[in-house]
């Protein structure tokens, strides 16, 4: 199966959800399932409807894989929560297409939340 | 069915196009060369413009209110009449805030000196402006607030550490919540102090009684006596803003600053504006944005100028300018309950608005900056020291009933109260009881803050005192008109009987 590489870093206080480690490298399926199901892998993929893994994916994959408390203070609505801001390669994801922007390999993706005391 | 008008309940896929976060093309609006890194309210900036950007929106709005009269008003010019407070909490606009004034107003200025140094002479003579500091001193404070609620971390020294560390042309102030409560710093900041008082808050009265000297209790304890016997979270946050701002104007005084600093952001401006209106606070409006507070310590004394220079840069702004400037955001406190309260509610509406229409963020505050009080004030409320609406405790005892229990028509004296010296969002943070309330009040008996103490006690020379014996004239005045009572079903039906249909 094919995989890309990418990094992930959060800032503003989020990392407290995420073990407060800060920097994470992950490996990820370069084909997802369109329901951004993370547990379907391989061959399973073949029975359901994929895409390219894209930041959705990501999240997803980070809530379900490394998130260790309180998915209601990352996750809302299939998308980040309000208040958290998303840069792809040091871009507001906003000019990228947000959770359909397709995830390359070697790809830096930080979260960062505005409201950590703010 | 028409095509156009279809059912929802069948057609879940049926959703609109997405729009675009951002207008035209991904190009930098301002350079046109380089491609946009941030989207600003549909405008796309690159990473080289964007410091542009919030630099010019703080020089916009801090700049017309440096000198103290607005048509001296020229860059070259700036000249404030006193020294320069920041408040700062540890949160992101604090941050931010520390950050671009250090950086536009404070260490150019040394980076000016120390070139002039290198080439024996002052750029531009030593006379010229360029080379006289805007402010002579610049201090920030910080209101350290975790004795209110025992278990929370005090987080002093770690604040101290990073300013120390970041900001070396800033001298850095500590002050404590409890500070509010305690003589001991009302006398180090050079104020008259006066017998304590405490008020009665379980009735819409607050009635209030002087406190003598020996029965005094620490000023953590007051604080925590003062806090528990709020009747709401949303009380609770109200009065921790309140205190803190209160104790960095009297700071503000003490350091000979003309300017009080704060970093309100546009989003937090907008949260604070919608909370404030809808806990009452809607006569002061105004004041939220901007305000001048008077230290009425003498006649001579200047007004200081509390300016919130961020009110133009959204949190996002903010967020992104601490995360490429690699800013450490310490965080800012949070007490136990203070998700449960209005401030809280509001800051989850605004902040999720904002995502999806930021426009409208700055629009609130944009609207709020165009209202204005029908009346003039009558004078300041003694516990935020912000405009009195005149009338107040007349309405809310037209529109609610005040009291359940019938009260003795006696001739005993009725004691003073300080409810028509209150706003209309502090009378209401002191008695507004929800089917959810926080305190039992099992001491109802609370103390004031010491400045609404020195208010009620001050000396004939003080302009800002309200004499106790001038409230006890007044008092006595009114008492024919106003004392209300409740009135037995006879009674009542021989006043009216004269109307009555048979």
């Amino acid at each position: 199966m094919a995989t890309i590489s990418v990094r992930v870093e959060f800032g503003g206080g989020l990392e407290l959800l995420f073990s407060n480690q800060k920097r994470h490298s992950l490996t990820l399926p370069s084909v997802v399932p369109t329901d951004n199901n993370t547990k379907l892998s391989g061959d399973d993929l073949s029975s359901v409807e994929t895409k390219p893994v894209d930041v959705e994916y990501l999240m997803y994959h980070l809530k379900d894989k490394l998130l260790q408390e309180r998915p209601e203070l990352f996750m809302e609505n299939n998308t980040v929560r309000p208040g958290i801001l998303v840069l792809i390669n040091d871009t507001d994801w906003e000019l990228e297409g947000e959770g359909e922007y397709a995830l390359k390999n070697n790809d830096e993706i930080v979260f960062i939340s505005t409201l950590h005391g703010g | 069915m028409s095509e156009s008008c279809g059912n929802p309940a069948v057609e879940t896929e049926a959703i609109m196009n997405r729009r675009l976060k951002y207008d035209r093309s991904k190009l930098c609006i301002k350079c046109k060369v380089n491609s946009g890194r941030v989207v600003v309210r549909h405008a796309v900036y690159c990473k080289d413009c964007f410091p542009a950007l919030l630099t010019s929106k703080v020089k916009r709005l801090l700049e017309p209110y440096i000198n103290p009269s607005p048509e001296l008003s020229r860059r070259k010019s700036l000249k404030a009449s006193g020294n320069l407070l920041i408040g700062y909490s540890g949160g992101l606009g604090s941050t931010v805030l520390l950050d671009l004034i250090s950086k536009i107003y404070l260490s150019n200025r040394s980076e000016l000196k120390s070139q002039g140094a290198r080439e024996n002479k002052p750029r531009g003579g030593k006379d010229h402006p360029r080379n006289e500091p805007v402010w002579k001193k610049a201090s920030v404070c910080y209101v350290e607030i975790s004795s209110a609620f025992p278990g929370t971390v005090d987080q002093t020294d770690k604040i101290k550490l990073l300013v120390e560390e970041k900001f070396e042309a800033l001298e850095f102030i500590s002050l404590r919540l409890e500070d509010s409560f305690d003589r001991k710093w009302w006398a180090k900041i050079g104020r008259n102090t006066f017998s304590d008082l405490n008020v009665d808050v379980t009735n819409a009265d607050l009635f209030f009684s002087t406190v003598s000297d020996d029965s005094i209790p620490d000023p953590v304890q007051k604080l925590r006596s003062y806090i528990s016997a709020l009747p709401t979270h949303t009380a609770i946050d109200n009065a921790i803003r309140t205190l803190t701002r209160i104790l960095l104007l009297y700071t503000a005084h003490y350091t000979q600053s003309s300017h009080l600093l704060l970093g309100t952001s546009l989003t937090s401006l907008s949260i604070s504006l919608i909370s404030s209106i809808s806990q009452g606070g809607g006569f002061a409006v105004r004041e939220e944005a901007q305000e001048e507070w008077n230290p009425g310590s003498s006649s001579a004394s200047t007004p200081i100028r509390l300016v919130r220079p961020l009110q133009e840069i959204t949190m996002k702004e903010c967020s992104l300018w601490a995360w490429w400037n690699n800013l450490c955001v310490v965080g800012r406190a949070k007490h136990p309950g203070s998700k449960q309260g209005i401030g809280a509610l509001t800051k989850d509406f605004i902040v999720g608005l904002e995502r999806d229409y930021p426009s409208t963020v700055s629009t609130i505050a944009r609207t709020c900056a165009k209202l204005a009080p029908k009346v003039c004030a009558e004078g300041f409320c003694i516990l935020c020291e912000r405009p009195l609406q005149p009338g107040v405790q007349d309405w809310k005892s037209r529109i609610s009933i005040r009291a359940t229990t019938v009260s003795p028509n006696s001739a005993a004296p009725i004691p003073l109260s300080i409810a028509p010296l209150l706003c209309y969002s502090c009378h209401t943070t002191l008695t507004s009881r929800s089917s959810k309330a926080v305190s039992n009040f099992g001491n109802a008996s609370i103390p004031l803050p010491i400045w609404a103490a020195v208010h009620l006690n001050g000396s004939p020379s003080d302009p800002n005192s309200i004499y106790a014996e001038g409230l006890e004239d007044k008092r006595e005045a009114n008492r024919d008109v106003w004392v209300t009572r409740k009135a037995g079903p006879d009674e009542m039906k021989a006043v009216i009987g004269d109307f009555l249909l048979e």
